[in-house]
């Protein structure tokens, strides 16, 4: 296998990780209110810039990375209250939602770079620097990409586990089939809405800071297109599947890293974009995604 | 102790309850009839939570509860079979009730609530890795069953729970229906269009007309007619 190759799968399985939490955080959402919070790129910006901006007042990274999701986490119970409830609550069901998570985004977007300003500020090192390798089997493995494969894998399968084998998860389960049900059932849906709000959030906090310590930079531009390229993830794998969005997440990342490498950088992300429109037209459902059965 | 004081519910311009009063106490079965759309489901949905309440109140055993989001009434014992045989159909027979079970009073272990409600529905155990919604209905309708009385409720409401299955299952889920009232001592309300099989095993019954009380009284009296107003009169 030429070191080439290798080095590009690689990448595309770090990258594909990441993609597939913020993935993980779109079927989140999805489940409880059938809703998707597209101002989670922003969420991923923010949480990197204000990463960034706390390390250098003096405090540890660590901190600085808990303190930053801790913002972000309350920033998504925020959305759900001020911009997806309403949207919700106005006539008919409509889909108000789209623009108002994705006007809040725009907005945070705009807060960040007149507050940190909009150039790309370099992103510290976590736990390993760029230079921290491994070699397996003669091939140079970045430390950084595989910290960042094993907190997304990781997160992932505690998330199915969660999900499986709680009464909380089926309890979340339950919300996504018949909300009103589960709340004659004495489900407590609120809590469980703003839990997944809180939760997604947080998701996109994880990844912003994991893409960014790929990347080495943010800015406030940053995240943007990564909701984009999770949203195509989440429906390539099936929406509302956590396997499905682990796929769809390394997928994306291995397909466009290839093309980006010996086609053109340019047609990274074109590609997903050509992929989503290839599964919506092939497999709607997605790859893990089940269509509904039901006897009436 | 279930009460309704001058309860009314509307759907914008639709006016599905006006000003409905009445009280069902403990150890007995109240039936609620009238045709389709006379109030049945509103009112049911009222005393759980899920219709919009305009005016009046709904007071369990004394307590108003009528500003209370749905899932602290169902804390309180509220347990609601809605019509329409309402599952979660994508779920395993077994996983409906464990929901059920884990968000109700939980007076026992589930393994012992499962064993009580597999020994009553011995065909819930043999299809208790099922999808719900593969059921037939009657299956459907015993899990329902099972799911509200899992909770060990205080105020059950029951809505149509004949409706669209065989006569010899209609018997079998009433006579279930009729041992769990007896042996629980709670308040039980069933919704029926098929008036005489309510009423048969009521105490007391109401009868709806367009989301007003017609017709109230004991089970019997309602059965035979009274004062030259007929049960069937009732409905026209």
């Amino acid at each position: 296998m030429d070191d080439f190759f290798f080095s590009l799968l690689l990448a595309g399985i770090s990258v594909g990780a990441v993609y597939a939490l913020i993935a993980l955080g779109l079927n989140l959402t999805f489940w409880t209110t059938k809703t998707l919070n597209f101002g989670q790129g922003s969420l991923m910006m923010l949480c990197a810039m204000l990463t960034v901006f706390i390390s250098s007042q003096g405090l540890a990274i660590t901190l600085a990375v808990v303190g930053s999701l801790a913002v972000v986490a309350a920033l998504g119970v925020f959305i759900e209250r001020w911009t997806v409830r309403p949207a919700l609550e106005s006539s008919g069901g409509s889909m108000g939602w789209v623009v108002s998570t994705l006007g809040f985004g725009i907005f945070l977007q705009g807060m960040a770079a007149k507050y940190f300003g909009s150039q790309a500020v370099a992103f510290p090192d976590v736990v390993f620097t760029a230079q921290d390798f491994v070699t397996v089997f003669g091939q140079y493995i970045s430390l950084q990409y595989l910290v960042v494969l094993a907190v997304a894998v990781a997160l992932i399968l505690a998330f199915e586990l969660f999900i499986r084998r709680t009464v909380w998860g089926q309890a979340v389960h339950a919300v996504s089939l018949d909300p009103e049900l589960a709340l004659v059932q004495g489900i407590p849906v609120r809590r469980l809405i703003l839990g997944s709000f809180m939760l997604s959030s947080i998701l996109a906090g994880v990844a912003g800071v994991l893409i960014a310590q790929i990347g080495g930079t943010v800015d406030p531009a940053f995240g943007f297109d990564l909701v984009l390229l999770g949203f195509v993830a989440a429906v390539l794998g099936g929406m509302g599947s956590s396997l499905g969005a682990l796929a769809g997440g390394l997928l994306v990342g291995v397909i466009s890293k290839l093309v980006g490498g010996y086609v053109s950088t340019a047609a990274e992300h074109g590609i997903a974009f050509a992929l989503l429109m290839l599964a919506l037209a092939v497999r709607p459902q997605g790859l893990f995604g089940r269509p509904e059965v039901s006897k009436a | 102790m279930l009460e309704l004081r001058d309860l009314s519910v509307h759907y914008g311009a639709v006016r599905a309850l006006e000003g409905v009063s009445f009280q069902a106490a403990p150890g007995g079965i109240t039936a609620i009839l009238g045709a389709n759309g006379a109030g049945k489901s509103s009112l049911m949905r009222a005393v759980s939570g899920i219709a919009p309440v305009v005016a009046g109140q709904v007071l369990l055993d004394g307590q108003d509860i009528t500003a209370l989001p749905p899932p602290a009434r169902a804390r309180l014992g509220v347990a609601h079979a809605m019509e329409g045989r309402r599952l979660f159909r994508q779920l395993t027979v077994e996983d409906n009730l464990r929901l059920a079970w884990s968000f109700g009073a939980r007076r026992e272990k589930l393994a012992a609530s499962l064993a009580e409600v597999y020994a009553r529905f011995p065909i819930l155990e043999t299809k208790a890795r099922t999808a719900a919604g593969l059921l037939s209905g009657g299956q459907q309708q015993m899990l329902i069953l099972s799911c509200t009385t899992i909770r060990n409720p205080r105020f059950l409401l029951l809505d149509e729970p004949s409706l669209g299955l065989a006569p010899i299952i209609v018997q079998q889920i009433y006579g279930f229906i009729t041992d769990y009232a007896a042996k629980s001592g709670i308040v039980v309300i069933i919704a029926e269009q098929m008036a005489a099989l309510a009423l048969k095993v009521s105490r007391q019954g109401m009868v709806l007309r367009r989301g007003r009380v017609v017709l109230a009284g004991a089970g019997e009296e309602l059965l035979r007619g009274r004062d030259g107003t007929t049960l069937a009169a009732s409905y026209l």
